[in-house]
């Protein structure tokens, strides 16, 4: 038996040295591939003037977050590579890949060798860990080169603020980046009750309408959360923070500084929490606020929700009373702010992956200059998915529409035609509002948590032990003590001095400027 | 039969009992389906609809060619996996089986081993997109649940080393029949039992798996019916366990109703039900696991 | 040797040739599936870093840094709590749904009509095909806190107040089991039936002549004539002993934080903690970690079996 486990051990290392030769064949011809590649590239780049060495036929491949409806992505992807094929000698591929798949399929993506040419980036999904583990190529010379009217289409410092060690990795989406915060409601309600939303001056101040709510009308909701990771207590201070980032060590924007501090040991989240609480256990919030399963907008529209807190911008109002089959009336309680995401939370890059980075770079240049390339992939294709309206703007054509595109993801959206209900404006006042805002010390700052990911991996999990609880005020207040301990065991003060310490060294570099 | 059996009534009515705690949830499902989108957020699941509608499923028929094209990918890759796995796992259990095979148990451990190692899933997708190209293809979808575990190929090894008699064997070969022609003429036929069983169990995982489509297949036209039932669900679950600073809200509002999740989930389970009961005739001889010798 | 004997010794070979052709394919096919693959265990020992591509470009071109990538793994008072959970779970799990699986196995064997066992079947094989986060859906539809089935008509019967399901920690333990039981005993069942329909009938024939009962044949006849299958099964079942049902534990649950300190699997705390992170190294070592226990179980539990019963152990 002894002897025969032994050669089932021999036999076993033989397979495994017979397969890492196998990989290593296939892996150096892969890497082969890989350089000659870049070689091309090289030799693109030394053909010198732009537009030039565009002989080769390329198909590009364009990944992006899959959130809406894309049943006729075909139909819009034909009409842009028409645009594309006459000016760049490349079609587009466009690929939508699930919120749920997406850090998986990225992760795999860019671990191999698949073409691709443009990807959304975002602070949320490792924007800064991708650019520090080279899975991004450097924008800065292809921006000099080929992307000269992306910069001319958004504000400095938002154009800058996407910068790691004073690189530029990606490109900021034109669309609302700062925000401003206050609570939205069903307005036959408010009129009911002969509610007025504009005496309303901060968050305390709405407890009275939420009790004629919770008093007059049974079954509903005076407040529903967002998400369970949106509560309430967040939400009336997220216009006082920076989370830089995840949260784990925060800017207090009050006080001025560039102190990263634990948003959780703050006194304004504490006294958010202990409102919370209050409301939570005079019924204004639902019972399961923390793990429902059902959206603030599904649940208005069921008419089991009132109102909702949430950030805002111009036309705000409009764009939540079409989704909850409700007229919506809103009111806002902070001034906008612009914070360190503003600039990264939804950016385009050019990963390691592409097949020819001068050819992504003019791609994506026309993404912000040419208006029928981003009317195409924001609205989709004229007479199917959209009819012209009055005053040049843009109606919808029926309930199901084979083309609903996330906007705010990539591109110069202010170049696309406005849907009808819409101010027409609404870029106009979408830029004022964005220069309006006060600004965040931070803006343009990215954490790279790489050095302390042991960390981030236990804080997470504390983090999600705790805090849909509290700030949805099921839990008592008083676990906040707890909740901390715990993080500082999990070594969150490790994860604050790491931050400091990029932050600080950000700042001194006046990156952003 | 002269075997003293159980009292059949006692027997029933706590078979009864389990399949009613079975069945229960399967038709609260059902009723979610036909329930009034509005009455299902307002007040939960019911065995009886407060509020009939058909919605979920009219939407559903709206993306009939969608839902159709899904189907076919999922029958496809179940009949030709299902086939194919059987195959290969019974062409190398057949010499694991046999006590004259050299080297038997040396291969044998190597079978055992994947039961308990394995590469984790990045080397796997490398392995499979970057030396076989197997990324947006039909054969994603196939080739990766194979063999799925070694345990099947032990369970038919088992199978046919306890019933299918030497002695038939041999006399085969002494007329002059070769190994494939005994592997196919005997040994095949008399081991309907345990193919029927593992190919059950394969059609089930096959039908079931949404995973290797979630990262093998990006392109629309190859989701698998389970896929695409899998990729709603986790998105709807992703944007609300997620914050893409504050633009989740605005994104959930496009996903499907609650009802159309439960209708196809309920039309993703119909069809392998209806095939149960065929597979089952062939359960009239078992299975021993057992003396599993590596 | 002699001319005949040369031929035969010849023909042997010819014979095997055969043989070693069928298990060509099968072989081949877990080199590639498994063994190449796990080239990639070293990912777990390197601070991976994309500048090459390729399985053997990530292998090759990252450093090592030892076991840096585990380390989250132990850190806190989590991993006590992971660990214990995830052992105490799966260890719950294989005792019960065998015990269970048995019974319902030798109770359909028992149905006369096979109509109607066949009916029972399919039926306790139903919740096996139901997607996870369905089930979770449908927990949510008897547990909800506002309009749950339980709290809205079960509880009020038995004159109990409404409970708050989904943030007290202290039933989950119960729930789970009842859950994962409920939606994997049909497939267990199935297992288990098969082997007992291969009991020959002699065997049931010669007892009840002697007059055992119905009880004593089950303890001398059924289940001694199916505990290989028993052991294979529960031997597997210790080998995958440290990985988990990630849907079981993450969807059904809701992923709802104060149910933590009882739900959370070593899988779920991986999944959590690397969603933002996303770094391959790190889930690399959590799968290395669960399978050397998982095999060092195994082999463990072999050798106990192994001198209890040669026959029946796995190597």
């Amino acid at each position: 038996m002894q002897k025969r486990f032994q050669t089932s051990m021999l036999a076993l290392s033989i397979i495994l040295v017979l397969s890492l030769l196998l990989s290593a064949c296939g892996g150096s011809s892969n890497k082969d591939n890989a350089a000659s590649g870049s070689n091309a590239a090289a030799s693109n780049n030394a053909a010198g003037s732009a537009n030039s060495g565009n002989e080769k036929t390329l198909e590009l491949k364009v990944a992006f977050l899959g959130i809406g409806t894309f049943k006729d992505v075909a139909d819009v992807q034909d009409a842009i590579s028409k645009i594309t094929k006459e000016k760049l000698n490349a079609t587009v591929k466009l690929v939508p890949i699930d919120p749920a798949a997406w850090q998986q399929q990225i992760n795999l993506q860019l671990a191999g060798n698949e073409p691709l040419d443009l990807l959304v980036t975002s602070s949320a999904f490792n924007y800064s860990t991708q650019a520090a583990k080279n899975q991004l190529v450097v924008l800065d010379d292809l921006l000099e080169k080929y992307g000269q009217g992306i910069k001319d289409t958004m504000p400095e410092a938002i154009f800058n603020g996407t910068k790691i060690n004073g690189k530029i990795y990606g490109v900021p989406s034109v669309r609302d980046t700062a925000a401003d915060y206050g609570f939205i409601a069903r307005k036959d309600l408010l009129d009911k009750y002969s509610i007025d939303l504009s005496t309303v001056k901060s968050y305390a101040d709405l407890e009275p309408i939420l009790k004629t709510i919770k008093d007059s009308e049974p079954g509903v909701s005076p407040i529903v959360q967002r998400s369970s990771t949106l509560g309430i207590a967040t939400e009336m201070i997220t216009s006082q923070f920076d989370v830089l980032g995840d949260s784990l060590g925060v800017l207090n924007l009050n006080n001025n500084d560039t102190k990263v501090v634990n948003l959780f040991d703050t006194q304004e989240y504490k006294d958010s929490l202990a409102l919370t609480r209050k409301w939570y256990q005079a019924g204004y919030i639902m019972k399961d606020a923390a793990t429902t399963q059902e959206g603030n907008n599904a649940l208005i529209k069921a008419g089991k929700g009132f109102g909702y807190f949430s950030n805002m911008k111009p036309g705000f109002e409009a764009q939540e009373s079409g989704i909850d089959g409700h007229e919506m009336a809103a009111v806002r309680l902070t001034k906008p702010v612009s914070g360190s995401a503003s600039a990264n939370i939804f950016m385009i890059s050019i990963p390691r992956n592409t097949q020819d980075e001068n050819r992504a770079m003019q791609l994506m240049n026309l993404m912000y200059t040419n208006a029928d390339i981003v009317n195409l992939l924001d609205n989709g294709v004229e007479g199917k998915h959209y009819v012209a309206g009055a005053n040049g703007q843009i109606r919808s054509v029926g309930a199901d529409s084979g083309w609903v595109f996330n906007q705010w993801e990539v591109g110069n959206n202010a170049l696309a035609k406005v849907w009808e209900g819409t101010a027409p404006d609404v870029w106009e006042q979408m830029k004022k509002f964005n220069e309006s805002s006060i600004v965040s010390p931070a803006l343009g700052f990215s954490f790279d948590s790489s050095a302390v990911k042991t960390e981030i991996a236990a804080a997470t999990n504390v983090i999600n032990q705790y805090r849909a609880g509290l700030d949805s005020g099921s839990i008592d207040p008083a676990m906040v003590a707890d909740f901390n301990d715990k993080l500082k065991a999990a070594g969150l003060d490790k994860i604050i001095a790491e931050k400091q310490k990029q932050l600080d060294a950000f700042i001194a570099a006046g990156a952003g400027k | 039969m002269k075997t003293n059996q159980m009292n059949q009534s006692v027997v029933h009515i706590l078979l009864i009992l389990l399949s009613a705690a079975c069945l229960f949830p399967f038709l609260l499902l059902v009723a979610a389906s036909f329930t009034d989108e509005a009455s299902i957020v307002k007040d939960g699941y019911n065995l009886i609809p407060p509020q009939f509608s058909m919605a979920a499923y009219t939407y559903l028929w709206d993306q009939a060619a969608a839902m159709t094209h899904a189907y076919g990918i999922t029958i496809m890759i179940t009949v030709v996996g299902t086939f194919s796995g059987l195959l290969i796992s019974s062409l190398l259990a057949y010499p694991l089986s046999r006590r004259d095979m050299p080297l038997g148990g040396i291969i044998a451990f190597i079978v055992f081993f994947t039961l308990l190692f394995n590469g984790g899933l990045v080397p796997s997708y490398l392995v499979y997109t970057e030396l076989f190209h197997m990324k947006n293809i039909l054969l994603a979808l196939i080739v990766p649940g194979l063999l799925t575990n070694g345990f099947y190929i032990m369970l038919i090894r088992s199978f046919f080393m306890t019933s299918i008699p030497v002695p038939i064997i041999e006399s085969a070969y002494i007329d002059g029949a070769g190994e494939f022609k005994i592997f196919y003429r005997i040994v095949l036929s008399l081991s309907l039992p345990i193919l029927a069983t593992i190919g059950l169990m394969l059609a089930i995982s096959y039908w079931n798996d949404w995973f290797n489509g979630l990262i093998y297949i990006t392109e629309p036209k190859l989701y698998s019916i389970q896929n695409l039932l899998n990729r709603m669900l986790s998105n709807i679950q992703f944007l609300q366990q997620n914050n893409l600073g504050g633009k989740a809200s605005e994104a959930t509002a496009t996903l499907p109703m609650n009802s159309v999740r439960m209708a196809m989930a309920v039309i993703g389970i119909l069809p392998i039900i209806c095939i149960y009961p065929f597979f089952q005739r062939y359960f009239v001889k078992g299975l021993t696991i057992g003396a599993v010798k590596g | 040797m002699t001319q005949k004997g040369w031929s035969v010794a010849l023909k042997r070979m010819m014979r095997y040739r055969a043989l070693f052709l069928m298990v060509l394919p099968g072989l081949a096919y877990l080199v590639i599936n498994n063994y190449l693959p796990m080239v990639g265990v070293v990912i777990a020992f390197k601070n991976i870093d994309y500048s090459h591509k390729g399985l053997f470009g990530l292998i090759y071109y990252s450093d090592w840094i030892g076991l840096q990538n585990f380390k989250y793994l132990f850190q806190t008072n989590d991993a006590f709590v992971i660990t214990r959970n995830t052992l105490l779970y799966n260890g719950g799990f294989i005792l019960i749904n065998t015990a269970v699986a048995i019974t319902l196995a030798i109770l359909l064997n028992e149905v006369r009509n096979k109509l109607a066992s066949r009916f029972y079947q399919s039926l306790v094989l139903l919740p096996y095909l139901i997607s996870m986060v369905i089930v979770g859906y449908l927990v949510l539809s008897l547990l909800n806190v506002e309009n749950g089935f339980v709290n809205k008509h079960v509880l009020p019967f038995f004159g109990m107040h409404p409970l708050e399901w989904y943030s007290e920690s202290k039933y989950w333990p119960y729930i789970l089991t009842i859950v994962n039981l409920w939606k994997n005993i049909g497939y267990f069942c199935i297992i288990f039936l098969a082997s007992i329909i291969g009991i020959d009938h002699e065997y049931y024939e010669a007892a009840t002549i002697d007059g055992a009962s119905k009880w004593q044949q089950i303890k001398q006849i059924t289940i001694p004539l199916i505990a290989p299958t028993i052991t294979v099964m529960t031997l597997l079942a210790i080998g995958r002993i440290f990985y988990s049902d990630f849907g079981l534990f993450y969807q059904v649950p809701l992923n709802s934080g104060p149910l933590q300190p009882t739900t959370d699997v070593i899988d779920t705390y991986v999944y959590r903690g690397l969603m933002t992170l996303g770094d391959i190294g790190m889930s690399s070592a959590a799968g290395v970690y669960q399978s050397i226990v998982g095999f060092i179980l195994v082999i463990f539990s072999n050798y106990i079996v192994r001198r209890r019963n040669r026959d029946q152990a796995l190597f």
